[in-house]
């Protein structure tokens, strides 16, 4: 785990946060809107070792609660994505590199990406937070990893190439 | 070795963990330093949020519009002949027309309340992982935009200003979940309150148990002190279906919004409220059905005899409203 991929990675979510906020959210998706963010983040994590997954889901996090739309307390964010950097890290280890199985990878993500709404309504439940009625939530969440699964065979193999670009010579053998 | 690796994961995430509940513990006891960081982003991603506004106002609704295209598919035919027509009339962008009109509308409902607005243009929404129904707008304090401010659009209430910086403010919409406001029934001036179910439909409780609600019935808001955050008298639904449930202590009712949230382009912030309150001067008013009724013309043959008309007595067609 290099502090400039950290850095580099951050600056990328970063990139995509802007793309999120000023262009995707502006788009009606039916059934529930998209998170390009959430879909990308999830991406990178799957791809890190477990230190660099947690790091980078901690900025990740951060980045996220920076939304100036967002209700939920500072922070709330940078939990769960710590939270799920960890969980990625941990069962990518037992499930194997992903670089041979991109379908694997492709519901991994849609399935992080849904995972971690529902934690982050949960911390959000504990804290007092109203996030409407359970339908709605559970087509929110479902919408969202449902468009994830769409939307991911095309993003995840460009990601996949961000992310081999930061990588050393060393670290790429 | 991999253990070494592992444990020093773990205290990584700790730590973070830890640094989180930290952060979250400085916002919950309302250390300005997280809402500046938020307020900085919102100035920051403003300007972008305008320019991409413009570039992704004719995609935004796409995917609405496939969703349509089997309806409009059958009137294709009799669109064709009128683009035609209408080509030649064509000046302005549609985009264009379509916020035009928005403005126009929202300026008339502002006019007609006798309220100060200021319009401003939609320039981003909330994200979905944000589980807060918000759009943004191109105007902000420098625009006399302040905090909890009503937001209007042409057919009624659009929501309240939630946060400001100088060139932007954020919009909580009608229909968050968290959003509630008094109402009144237009027709029997009752009292109730309106919460946000997440999509175009409300829940109304009445707080008068001897109250009636009836289908159809129009709510406006009732007000809040000092005109803050909601001036009296703006249109904000109708009543669809009454549930008439014993068990409840009072009356609740389904509500369609009036205004569409959904393709907002253009809104109204009311900056300073009437000098009275409208009452129910607001209500829109149903267009009234026009019947035309004719009578038969008698036939005039060449030679200038009737044709057998039991009245031969042209009478001229009525209109009536």
């Amino acid at each position: 785990m290099r502090p400039a991929r950290i850095a580099s990675s951050a600056a990328f979510l970063f990139f995509i946060f802007v793309v999120q906020e000023a262009a995707i959210s502006r788009i009606n998706f039916p059934i529930a809107g998209y998170s390009l963010y959430i879909a990308v983040l999830m991406g990178l994590l799957a791809m890190e070792d477990r230190s660099a997954a947690v790091m980078i889901g901690f900025f990740g996090g951060v980045i996220l609660d920076l939304s100036p739309s967002i209700d939920a307390p500072f922070g709330q964010w940078a939990f769960v994505m710590t939270i799920m950097g960890y969980i990625f890290a941990a069962n990518r280890e037992s499930i194997g590199d992903f670089s041979t199985r991109p379908a694997a990878l492709v519901l991994f993500v849609s399935l992080g990406a849904t995972v971690s709404l529902l934690i982050f309504l949960s911390i959000g439940a504990l804290l007092g937070e109203s996030d409407g009625n359970f339908q709605r939530i559970l087509t929110t969440s479902l919408g969202n990893g449902l468009w994830t699964l769409l939307f991911s065979p095309i993003i995840l193999p460009l990601l996949s190439r961000f992310r081999h670009l930061s990588l050393t010579s060393r670290e790429r053998k | 070795m991999a253990q070494g690796g592992n444990n020093r994961s773990r205290l990584l995430l700790v730590i973070l963990l830890v640094t989180s509940l930290f952060l979250i513990t400085l916002d919950l006891r309302g250390v300005s330093l997280t809402q500046s960081s938020r307020s900085a982003t919102q100035s920051f991603l403003a300007p972008i949020q305008r320019v991409a506004s413009s570039a992704f106002s004719p995609v935004s609704h796409f995917f609405s519009d496939i969703k349509n295209f089997g309806k409009t598919k059958a009137q294709l035919k009799d669109v064709q002949s009128a683009n035609a027509k209408l080509r030649a009339q064509v000046i302005l962008d549609k985009n264009t027309q379509g916020q035009l009109l928005q403005l126009k509308s929202a300026l008339n409902l502002a006019g007609r309340g006798g309220y100060k607005v200021v319009a401003a243009r939609v320039i981003g929404r909330g994200s979905v992982s944000t589980f807060t129904q918000t759009i943004t707008i191109d105007a902000g304090s420098s625009d006399g935009i302040t905090k909890d401010m009503t937001v209007i659009s042409g057919a009624g209430l659009v929501g309240v200003v939630k946060s400001v910086t100088s060139n932007s403010a954020i919009v909580l919409l009608m229909s968050d979940p968290s959003f509630r406001v008094g109402v009144r029934i237009a027709r029997t001036q009752s009292a109730g309150v309106l919460l946000g179910q997440g999509d175009s439909s409300y829940t109304m409780q009445l707080l008068d148990p001897a109250g009636t609600i009836k289908v159809g019935d129009v709510l406006v808001s009732l007000g809040s002190e000092n005109n803050r955050p909601f001036v009296p008298g703006i249109p904000i639904g109708r009543v669809t279906s009454v549930d008439h449930t014993s068990a409840s202590l009072t009356q609740q009712a389904t509500v369609i919004g009036l205004t569409n949230l959904s393709n907002l382009e253009i809104v109204s912030v009311i900056i300073k409220p009437a000098t009275a309150d409208p009452r129910d001067g607001l209500v829109p008013t149903p267009i009234p059905t026009v019947t035309v009724y004719v009578t038969p013309a008698p036939v005039v043959l060449p030679s200038g005899s009737p044709t057998g008309l039991p009245s031969p007595t042209p009478s001229p067609s009525q209109v009536k409203k």
